[in-house]
C-alpha cells in the first residue's frame, strides 16, 4: 500500500522538526524539536531502510554529533561521528605542507548521503574542513576518504564564507561506483572507482573572484542535484551562476543562468528537481551581496532544459519580504503532481503541492532554517 | 549540560593528570568522547578545565599533575544566542 503521509525533515538552527501531511499536502502539523538549541545542518531518510533518518548536529559546545532514527524522527540516538584521526600535532596553519596536510580536527558535519541501494550499509558524510567520510556498516563506525581528502589538488582550494565544507555528495544510482561530491571552494570532482581516485569536473564554471576565469578547480559550488529521471543531467547552483551538464559531469557545463527569461541575478545556494517534472530544476534566485531575494518577496524559478526557458513559479506578492535560502533549503518529493518546499532563513517552510502552481506556508515559526528533505 | 553524557555530577578519579582524568571520564562514559576535546586533544571552544580553582584549560595545562587530593570542574561557558 502506498505511504500515505508526507514527512518533511527540517534542519534548523535551533533543531530538529518534521512535519507532516497527508498526500493532498495542503494541511500540516508541526511535531516538537528534538536536538533542541543545537545547529542542524541537514537531516536527511535513508530510503533503503523507511523510518530511518540520519541528523547533522553541531553544537558549539559539544563539537560534531550524527544522530539516527528509526521511527521517523519520534526518538533519536547517537551513531558513531566521523571524525579526524587523533593527532596530537597542530603545527600553525602557515607552516602547512600541501604535500602532507595537517589532521584537522572535524568542525562541522554538512551532508549525509544514503549509499546505493545494493549497499544498503554503506552511508557518506561531507564535513569541513573539505572532508568526506564513508561508513559500510551503518553508520558503527567511519573512515575518511583519501582519496578526496587529499586530493592533489588540495592546495588550490579555499574556504568559502560558510567555511571549507564538502556540503554535496551524490551516488550515481545506476552505479555504486560512480559518485560526485561538491565542496567549497574547490569545485565538483568525480570518481568512477568508489571514491579510491577523483577528477575535477569544473569545465567552464565561472570563478570570477580567482584570477584565471575558468581554473580546474577552486570554484566556490553551492549545491548540485541529479535529474532524478535522468541522472546523467545534474543541474548546478554555483557561487558563478546556474549551469546543467548533460554528460555525468563530463565536457563543459551550460551556464543556463544566463539564457534570455531567466532571473536577472544567477547567484543564489539551493537547487531541487522532481522525478515527475524530467528535465525541469528548481531555483532560488538571490541577489548577489546581500544574500536575500529581491523584488520584495519570495521567488522560486523552474527551468525546463527540453526547451531551454525559464519561467518565474511564484509572484513576489505571494510572500512578501526579503528572504535567504541556504543550499539544503530547497526540495521536491517522489510524487506527482511534484511537491516542491523551501526552507527560508527567517523560518518559514513553504510548499507548493502541485509542481509550483499554488503554494501554502506551513503554519509553524521556524528557527532559522538550513536544510529541508522529504522522507 | 554534561549530565546529558554523564549521569553524575560528582565523580572520584586516580588520575594523576588532567589529561589523564578526562581519558578516565571518556572511558567510563563512552558518550563523552570526542564532547569535551576535539581530536588533537585540545579542549573545545566553550570548555573550561579548573584545580581547586584554577583555570587550566590551555593545552599545555592540560599536563596539570594531579598527585593527592584535588578538586577538578569541568564548566562550560555561558554562551551562544
Amino acid at each position: 500500500m502506498a505511504e500515505t503521509k508526507v514527512r518533511v525533515l527540517v534542519g534548523t538552527r535551533k533543531g530538529t522538526y518534521i512535519a507532516q501531511s497527508d498526500a493532498g499536502r495542503k494541511r500540516w502539523t508541526v511535531g516538537p524539536v528534538s536536538n533542541a538549541g543545537r545547529d542542524i545542518f541537514h537531516v536527511a531518510p535513508d530510503r533503503r531502510h523507511p523510518g530511518t533518518l540520519y541528523a547533522a548536529v553541531n553544537s558549539g559546545f559539544w563539537g560534531p554529533i550524527l544522530y539516527r532514527s528509526k521511527d521517523y524522527g519520534r526518538r533519536w540516538e547517537e551513531v558513531a561521528t566521523p571524525l579526524s584521526p587523533k593527532s596530537k600535532d597542530r603545527p600553525s596553519p602557515f607552516d602547512e605542507d600541501p604535500a602532507h596536510p595537517t589532521v584537522r580536527p572535524v568542525t562541522n558535519l554538512w551532508h549525509i548521503e544514503a549509499g546505493h541501494p545494493d549497499e544498503p550499509e554503506t552511508l557518506f558524510v561531507g564535513a569541513d574542513p573539505h572532508m568526506l567520510f564513508r561508513s559500510d556498516d551503518g553508520a558503527r563506525s567511519w573512515a575518511p576518504v583519501p582519496g578526496i581528502n587529499e586530493h592533489p589538488t588540495k592546495a588550490k582550494w579555499n574556504p568559502g564564507f560558510g567555511g571549507p565544507c564538502l556540503h554535496t555528495v551524490m551516488v550515481d544510482p545506476r552505479d555504486a561506483r560512480r559518485m560526485y561530491v561538491g565542496i567549497s571552494a574547490a569545485g565538483t570532482f568525480r570518481t568512477d572507482d568508489a571514491g579510491v581516485h577523483w577528477r575535477p569536473t569544473n569545465a567552464k564554471v565561472e570563478a570570477g573572484f580567482l584570477p584565471e576565469k575558468y581554473p580546474e578547480v577552486g570554484q566556490c559550488v553551492h549545491h548540485v542535484v541529479f535529474d532524478p529521471s535522468d541522472p546523467s543531467v545534474t543541474y548546478r547552483q554555483d557561487h558563478g551562476g546556474i549551469y546543467v551538464n548533460r554528460h555525468n559531469m563530463e565536457g563543459n557545463w551550460d551556464r543556463v543562468g544566463k539564457v534570455r527569461g531567466g532571473p536577472k541575478s544567477d547567484f543564489g545556494f539551493a537547487v531541487a528537481a522532481a522525478r515527475s517534472r524530467p528535465g525541469r530544476a528548481y531555483f532560488v534566485p538571490l541577489e548577489g551581496e546581500a544574500r536575500t531575494t529581491w523584488s520584495g518577496g519570495l521567488q522560486v524559478w523552474e527551468w525546463n532544459d527540453a526547451n531551454r526557458s525559464w519561467r518565474t513559479l511564484m509572484s513576489p506578492k505571494k510572500f512578501p519580504g526579503d528572504f535567504g535560502v541556504q543550499r539544503e533549503g530547497l526540495a521536491c518529493d517522489e510524487r506527482d503532481p511534484a511537491g516542491i518546499y523551501v526552507g527560508t532563513t527567517t523560518g518559514q517552510l513553504i510548499v507548493s503541492p502541485d509542481a509550483g502552481k499554488s503554494w501554502l506556508q506551513v503554519p509553524y515559526a521556524f528557527p532559522s532554517i538550513h536544510s529541508v528533505a522529504v522522507a | 549540560m554534561l549530565r546529558e553524557f554523564v549521569p553524575k555530577t560528582r565523580l572520584r578519579s586516580d588520575a594523576l593528570t588532567v589529561e589523564a582524568l578526562l581519558d578516565d571520564l571518556e572511558s567510563r562514559y563512552p558518550r563523552l568522547r570526542s564532547k569535551l576535546r576535539d581530536e588533537t586533544g585540545a579542549l573545545r571552544r566553550y570548555v573550561h578545565v579548573f584545580v581547586d580553582g584554577e583555570n587550566v584549560s590551555s593545552s599545555t595545562a592540560l599536563a596539570t599533575p594531579l598527585s593527592g587530593a584535588h578538586t577538578v570542574d569541568i564548566l562550560h561557558s555561558i554562551a551562544g544566542g
